[in-house]
């Protein structure tokens, strides 16, 4: 019953937000477009985190190379949308796999460092190949020509947008969910929780590492590859350590035990940046006590909190 | 060849500098293992409350030397005692995070107290111009800060290994359960090693400052450095990060030289280098998966 | 009776009262105008003077009526120096804050990522400081406006003295971005133009914005056989820069120098003596260097309000203010592309002179401020500036053809 209740919810949430263009301000729509993008990227981080249990500083290397994909591809070979974020999860996949490869034989503080050391490898290289990248400038005057599949959508129009980023968040989500609760999902939550057992069963705890790193850059990638277009410009920043530091941020706001913690956590961070600047500049500093706040007494997140309440009540 | 010289120099130059502002880093970590994001937040401090004493209160420059890393020691003591108490005993990744946190909190106060404008600190006389060295001019200040890390390296082996706070500190970081067994106040250990890696934090940045332009976003900059040297040098070890340190210091000076494309790629490199191939650091210690 | 007619005239008093309170509060609904600048970093001081300057037309603006009899009110966004962070910005303040225009930009590589979203915003934008020739060249559109000097009529005037400069062996030190790279680019090219013989030199010189450490350049210039050094590196950077080239004895070398931003105030201001004397600084705007009412009024009010001669990103901001006085109330509305229109071609008194919007490119035709470094100036310990150079609008300006510009 309780159950149920919080899938009503969830369908509620959905609806309101297919209705944002309808019922809230026109700046709402560029708000919420980036707040399912970047739930989508911090979703993509729990997976290594939250289930696995490994810690990555280096997470925006994937979601920067997914939008500078984008940009290339949309500069140089002008592809449908569909088809170029596509190629946009299959070089961040790629470099998932180059970059696993290597560092999931570390473990704790030396995976963090390694994650750090490759992904800020990836920014200083977008940083300084101007010939490629456009250095510190970034790419930018890119545009969106047809979205593919056959339909014929309005990219440019932000609200269209919205609902095209929706859609494919909402479908991204549910793969990545059933993945969460697969076979494959409770082995790495196993492995968080103790490596060594599950090895002794005779399973490859680096081969499962490895696999839950590509699939979370490779979702990380498509994330990238829907912000390009929105922010108008692929920069290293994307690529830098303070990127790959908001979805660690998001994932404990909203709370890493939950599937859409990550979410849940992206929507604060988003509104209440967008609130606080708009009458402080002073919104790292609100960030961080918050956060030191989460980290010592709602360890769990905000959505952690409140599910595990809401389980307990009507026990 | 002044080319070879003069970069050899600038790289000890930086090393050491780089040696002071992350030791402390190294050995929080080797005592207490907790990665402090904060450290350069506390240098970053350390060189604003220095210019604060010299240039508007009017303290020379070993006055503020003095007194700028105590004021960061004692706020440390007070981070301990109120935030990182919670989180001691939780895995290393709420410390990363909680101490991530006060990164944040730190840089920004930092700036609403001074602003966002460029300071300025001026080496003091006896320190100021510059002295001829194999053939190169290299500035007086430059080679105060090769000594004071020398100095340093050379206060903090003694302390280690010949002294009983050394000794207490190195008992803790082995086996805290024992170390309390054994009737060792482990919870003011904690506290003091933690106040003391700030404490050389800020001499770091009192240091730091007049040969760098003080603003907001220096802690930012030297946090990651700081975790290159620490890497690459070996976690927990101090000699470690003398090594580590002075490795960078070559990167920075040779790289920024004759490799400027590159440059900003070589760090990062050799900290990936020696987390694949020797994980625990060039003397370090630690374990892999 | 009475009842129905008190209640009639009731409800005609409320009528009356409500028709009156809405339209002197639509009389009153103050003109919004949004400022991005770099609010936060090692650059924050560029957005704080713009800020500096736009408080200070907006005050004089709002005492004297306000524009078309409404008040006017700013909304201040930080772009911290980022072009993604400046375009959320610029819809944040065109959609939730509702601004009417927008003034902004410190940065080359923000310009050039944010200009062409402008359109779709349907706010004019006038530019001033950020400096790449682009955004009033190939990325140039009937929204944006620049009334600071840019790249290219910066470099045309450098060029022009260093032809008179003995040095035949040029190179740069400037920041990797836009701006460092297109110093370097249009001032070799005005160079060769002019002095066939220049050698620019194919090792140049890129720091990091915002590094901190410039010694290798610094080094690898003094081992070179440069004898010509252009040097874009600004702001904080530049602070830098100087101290530690001091340290290195750079100045002690018989370099011509140029700094192509070296005379901003406040880098003057942190360095003092620091920065050496006869050396060749450059500035958008020199507040000793024009001699007209507009100048000597704007001067006066803001030294008596912060204490400090104006910096070049403090008067353009200043001016673009007015500039949107003048438009809007030419065009008699606050609707963009309407005050957008009434900006092209339009001519106005600025600090720096009368300055016009040219037509083809929306580019105000100003000139740079040239000079050499002379002794300290004992009231504001900032160096002065000698044998000044102020060129004519129209000599430094690109043809519309060469900027690439098509409106």
């Amino acid at each position: 019953m309780k159950i149920k209740i919080l899938w009503a919810l969830l369908a509620l949430v959905i609806a309101g937000l297919i209705a944002v263009p309808w019922i809230a301000s026109y700046f709402y729509v560029f708000i919420f477009t980036e707040i399912l993008i970047l739930g989508l990227f911090a979703a993509s981080f729990n997976l290594i985190f939250g289930y696995t249990g490994m810690l990555s500083f280096g997470h925006a290397a994937f979601f920067g190379i997914g939008s500078y994909a984008m940009a290339l591809v949309l500069i140089h070979l002008e592809l449908p949308f569909v088809v170029s974020l596509l190629v946009s999860m299959g070089v961040s996949a790629l470099l998932a796999l180059v970059i696993g490869f290597f560092c999931v034989r570390l473990s704790e503080v030396y995976f963090a460092m390694l994650t750090l050391a490759f992904g800020m490898m990836v920014f200083a290289i977008a940083y300084q190949w101007r010939s490629v990248t456009n250095g510190s400038d970034g790419l930018a005057g890119f545009s969106l020509g047809s979205f593919g599949l056959g339909l014929d959508l309005t990219l440019a129009n932000p609200a269209v947008y919205y609902h095209v980023v929706l859609a494919i968040v909402a479908i991204a989500s549910a793969v990545l969910y059933l993945i969460c609760r697969s076979s494959f999902g409770m082995i790495l939550r196993a492995i968080r929780q103790n490596p060594e057992r599950v090895s002794f069963a005779g399973l490859n705890v680096r081969t499962y590492r490895l696999v839950a790193f590509v699939i979370a850059g490779s979702f990380a990638g498509l994330a990238g590859g829907l912000i390009a277009p929105f922010l108008r410009v692929a920069s290293p920043e994307l690529l830098h350590w303070s990127m790959s530091a908001e979805p660690i941020l998001m994932a404990i706001l909203g709370g890493t035990g939950y599937f859409l913690g990550p979410f849940v956590g992206a929507a604060v961070f988003v509104l209440l940046e967008t609130w606080i600047t708009s009458f402080t500049e002073s919104w790292m500093l609100v960030l961080g006590i918050i956060l030191a706040l989460m980290v010592i007494f709602f360890r769990k997140g905000l959505l952690g909190t409140v599910l595990d309440w809401w389980m307990e009540i009507k026990k | 060849m002044s080319g070879i010289g003069s970069a050899l120099l600038n790289s000890l130059d930086i090393g050491l500098l780089l040696f002071i502002i992350a030791v402390g880093l190294n050995i929080v970590f080797g005592v207490l293992n907790i990665i402090n994001f904060a450290h350069g937040a506390l240098y970053m401090l350390g060189a604003y409350l220095a210019f604060t004493l010299i240039n508007i209160v009017g303290m020379p420059f070993w006055a503020a030397l003095l007194l700028a890393p105590l004021g960061v020691a004692i706020l440390a003591v007070l981070i301990d005692r109120f935030l990182l108490r919670y989180i001691y005993s939780r895995d290393i990744g709420d410390s990363l995070l909680l101490t991530f946190a006060l990164m944040l909190i730190i840089n920004e106060s930092v700036r609403m107290i001074w602003g966002s404008g460029i300071q300025v600190v001026q080496p003091p006389q006896l320190l100021a111009g510059s002295m001829d060295i194999i053939g190169s001019s290299i500035p007086t200040y430059s080679l105060f800060v090769i000594v004071m890390g020398l100095v340093l390296l050379a206060g903090l082996w003694f302390l280690f290994n010949r002294t009983r706070i050394g000794r207490i500190m190195r008992a803790a970081a082995l086996d805290r359960d024992m170390a309390e067994v054994l009737c060792i106040n482990t919870r003011l250990v904690v506290t003091g090693v933690f106040a003391f890696g700030a404490w050389l934090a800020a001499v770091g940045g009192v240091i730091a400052a007049p040969m760098r332009a003080l603003d907001p976003g220096m802690g930012d900059k030297i946090i990651i450095e700081s975790f290159i040297v620490v890497v690459i040098g070996g976690l927990g070890s101090f000699p470690g990060a003398l090594l580590g340190a002075i490795i960078l210091g070559l990167i920075h000076g040779f790289g920024g030289r004759y490799l400027p494309e590159v440059n900003m790629l070589l760090p990062f490199l050799g900290m990936a280098l020696v987390l694949l191939f020797k994980p625990n650091g060039i003397m370090g210690k630690g374990a892999a998966a | 009776m009475i009842k129905t007619c008190a209640k009639r005239i009731l409800v005609a008093m409320t009528a009356a009262a409500a028709i009156g309170a809405a339209s002197t509060s639509y009389a009153e609904e103050p003109i919004r105008i949004g400022g991005i600048y770099i609010l936060s970093g090692s650059a924050a001081t560029y957005g704080e003077f713009a800020q500096k300057g736009i408080n200070l037309a907006v005050d004089e603006i709002n005492a004297s009526g306000g524009i078309l009899g409404r008040q006017v009110e700013m909304v201040y966004e930080d772009s911290q120096g980022k072009a993604s962070v400046a375009i959320q910005a610029a819809r944040k303040l065109v959609y939730s804050e509702g601004v009417d225009a927008l003034v902004g930009l410190d940065s080359s590589g923000v310009a050039q990522g944010m200009v062409p979203t402008i359109p779709e915003l349907q706010k004019p934008l006038i530019i001033t400081h950020a400096a790449t020739p682009d955004v009033t060249g190939k990325l140039c559109n009937a929204l944006t406006y620049r009334i600071s000097v840019n790249v290219a009529q910066n470099m045309k005037a450098a060029a022009l003295v260093a032809a008179k400069l003995d040095a035949t062996n040029w190179t740069t030190i400037g920041p990797d971005y836009a701006f460092g790279h297109q110093s370097w680019e249009f001032f070799g090219n005005y160079l060769k133009d002019s002095k066939p013989d220049v050698n620019l030199m194919s090792e140049t010189n890129f720091p990091r914005f915002g590094a901190e450490d410039f010694t290798p350049f610094i080094d690898r210039v003094m081992d070179s056989d440069a004898d010509g050094v252009l040097i874009s590196v600004w702001g904080g950077d530049l602070v830098n820069f100087v101290r530690q080239a001091n340290n290195r004895g750079f100045f002690e070398k018989d370099y011509e120098l140029l700094f192509t931003v070296g005379a901003a105030t406040e880098v003057l201001s942190a360095l003092g003596d620091e920065m050496p004397e006869g050396v060749h600084l450059s500035t958008r705007y020199w507040y000793d260097a024009y001699d007209n009412d507009v100048n000597a009024h704007f001067v006066k009010a803001y030294i008596d309000a912060y204490g400090v001669p104006p910096s070049y990103n403090a008067e353009g901001a200043y001016a673009a203010i007015y500039a949107y006085k003048k438009a809007m109330e030419a065009a008699g509305t606050t609707d963009g592309p309407a005050v957008a229109k009434a900006l092209s071609g339009m001519s106005m008194e600025a600090p720096n002179g009368t300055i016009t919007f040219r037509k083809g490119d929306n580019q105000a035709m100003v000139s740079p401020n040239w000079g050499i470094s002379g002794p300290m100036n004992a009231k504001y310990g900032i160096r002065t500036l000698t044998d000044l150079q102020i060129f004519d609008g129209e000599d430094v300006a690109r043809s519309i053809e060469e900027t690439g510009c098509s409106l």
